[in-house]
């Protein structure tokens, strides 16, 4: 496959999205921009200005007509996706680092950094998908986390009901949104949680973490499912659909890049098989670490954006579809 | 999707084109296979009339989107994008080399472990000088070029002892060896190599052996590559033409040890060396 390199930002990419189709694929980065492409051919239809610091997160809601964006200028903002335009503006005593629409798109989750005295925090507001109309600056709910370790990553449980979060310290926390209260809490990582994404049907995700694994968690009981260990620092983790695959990214801490070999950083998207948790495959390209890895929802091509500034757009091959586990 | 192939194509300048293209007789066809033929002639630019034939195959691949996606193909561009024609950008979007994802089943992982094995074998050797058994060369043994045709020194040395063991009366240097009670300076001991009789020993020509049946293309550094692993050579003499400088066919070999020489001529008499058969024996004194 030739991957396709989409040059949109100076600075290195923090999270990648695509939207419910899958047609459009949002990319964020420390570059204060929002950029918006065509999956299919690479070709970038638009950018989103207003921000003026580093943008940490995105989501779209499920019509592709509203994007939340969460920056370290301390806000987070709501867009309409086809022309660019801000239609809402949120504003924290702290830099967000994780945004996530529910499952029917009325709400959203904005996770806080923990930051100068003030505690991390995951607020709810309430979201209107109409871009005509006013939004709420009072959220709905609002835990924060006054002990323990600051939440890094957040994710909504299937039918909304409740808010899995991923800590700094290797815990991975069950909030009841309503109340705001910890309903689980288990610590299966030894080091911070980078990433964490929902299956299709959010009965279950896949955390990543700096302690070198990936795993799986049923989302209603946080039972542990599997466990992908590599031998790489994870920075995200994304679950195929088609085959039983998980594609994992990471590598060095861009620190210590510049002191190693390339061969030596593992900037390689690894294809592991979900089931029978063994390695399958390697994606090369990036010469920096991975930061963000999502698939398209049809399962027939992922993304990766690095350290390096890039996003690349992968579209597999036949064989790939034809690829069997003998096992199986 | 249009899939073009051009055959015999003459560039010629549009402006030229325009003129020429109506006057010569021109003929499009259309075959069975769909395959779309467009002959033209025109004449280039040496006053020459070509023939241009280009086949048009057209294809039409059917993709199916889903509809509000397609919509959302018609949008017009924003932000940074605003007013730009579509289709990708060439400063924003580049294609990249072609990758291959090999999916196995056998563990990509396994591979990598025996990788870093390797690599740890690689490490643990680097304060180590490699040194092949056979030849001496810094290689390991199972890569040693001799490997097919010279035993392993340790086995030649044992070899050597049990020959000696057999014919233990007659050797040379058996009276050194069982010196009994008289006092034998260090230096003149057997085994050892003393710094400051060195030049006495080069000349002496007990340790010296005479290799013929060489090959003509023979150099001293194949002499010495071959000798080098029974011990510390001290004098190599290729003798050559004095005219053409091609090997003669025969050499000395001096050891700084009789024992080293005496092993070499063991091992390296009957040898096949570059399709010749060595012949080796002690050098005879000059006098």
């Amino acid at each position: 496959m030739r991957p396709i390199l989409l040059q949109g930002h100076t600075r290195s990419l923090t999270q990648i999205k695509y939207n419910y189709e899958g047609d459009l694929l949002f990319t964020v980065a420390k570059d204060q921009v929002v950029n918006v492409w065509y999956s299919h051919n690479g070709e970038r239809l638009g950018t989103y200005h207003g921000h003026v610091g580093a943008i940490w997160t995105v989501d779209v809601n499920s019509t592709s007509s509203i994007l939340l964006t969460g920056s370290a200028d301390n806000t987070a903002k709501l867009w309409e996706v086809r022309t660019g335009k801000c239609l809402h503006t949120w504003e924290f005593k702290t830099a967000v680092k994780r945004v996530a629409f529910s499952e029917d798109d009325s709400m959203a989750l904005l996770v806080t950094e923990q930051h100068m005295g003030y505690p991390g925090s995951v607020t709810i507001y309430s979201v209107k998908n109409d871009i005509n109309a006013e939004q709420s600056d009072e959220p709905i709910k609002s835990i924060i986390n006054q002990e323990g370790s600051k939440a890094m990553v957040a994710a909504w449980g299937y039918l909304n009901r409740y808010i899995i979060t991923g800590h700094e310290n290797g815990e991975i926390s069950q909030y009841d949104w309503k109340t705001g209260d910890k309903i689980k809490s288990i610590h299966p990582h030894t080091s911070v949680i980078t990433d964490l994404q929902m299956s299709e049907d959010r009965t279950y995700f896949i955390t990543s973490s700096k302690d070198k694994s990936a795993q799986i968690f049923e989302s209603n009981t946080l039972n542990p499912l599997k466990k992908y260990v590599t031998d790489a620092p994870l920075n995200s983790a994304s679950i195929a659909p088609i085959q039983d695959f998980v594609i994992l990214g990471g590598g060095q801490d861009a620190m210590i890049v510049t002191s190693t070999l390339m061969s030596q950083g593992k900037f390689e998207c690894r294809f592991w098989h979900k089931i029978l948790e063994e390695e399958v495959g390697r994606v090369k390209g990036h010469f920096g670490p991975i930061n963000t890895i999502a698939v398209h929802p049809d399962g027939k091509s992922f993304s990766s954006g690095g350290e390096d500034g890039y996003v690349r757009v992968h579209h597999f091959d036949e064989d790939y579809f034809k690829f069997k586990y003998p096992e199986l | 999707m249009l899939i073009g192939s051009v055959r015999n194509v003459t560039k010629s300048s549009w402006a030229d084109e325009v003129g020429e293209e109506f006057d010569l007789p021109f003929e499009t066809y259309t075959d069975e296979n769909g395959v779309k033929t467009i002959i033209e002639y025109k004449t280039n630019d040496d006053g020459k009339k070509v023939k241009v034939t280009r086949k048009i195959k057209k294809t039409l691949i059917t993709e199916r989107v889903n509809k509000v996606a397609a919509e959302r193909k018609k949008w017009a561009k924003f932000g940074d994008e605003r007013g730009k024609k579509a289709g990708p950008d060439l400063s924003t979007t580049s294609i990249g080399e072609q990758i291959f994802l090999k999916l196995s089943t056998t563990g990509k992982l396994a591979e990598s472990v025996e990788e870093s094995e390797l690599n740890k074998k690689k490490a643990a050797l680097i304060g180590k000088k490699i040194l092949c058994r056979i030849c001496k060369g810094d290689h390991f043994t199972t890569k040693c070029p001799y490997k097919d045709t010279l035993q392993p020194l340790d086995e030649l040395n044992k070899d050597l002892e049990a020959t000696k063991e057999a014919v233990p009366a007659n050797e040379p240097i058996a009276p050194e060896s069982s010196t009994g009670g008289k006092y034998i300076p260090p230096g003149m001991r057997p085994g050892t190599k003393s710094t400051t009789s060195d030049s006495y020993k080069e000349r002496r020509d007990d340790a010296t052996i005479r290799v013929t049946n060489l090959s003509g293309d023979t150099t001293e550094a194949d002499i010495h590559d071959l000798f080098r692993r029974f011990g510390n050579i001290s004098r190599v003499y290729l003798a050559r033409d004095r005219e053409t400088n091609v090997c003669k066919g025969f050499a000395f070999v001096s050891f700084v040890l009789r024992d080293d020489a005496a092993k070499a001529l063991q091992a390296i008499n009957g040898y096949g060396y570059d399709n010749l058969i060595l012949r080796v024996e002690w050098a005879k004194s000059s006098s």
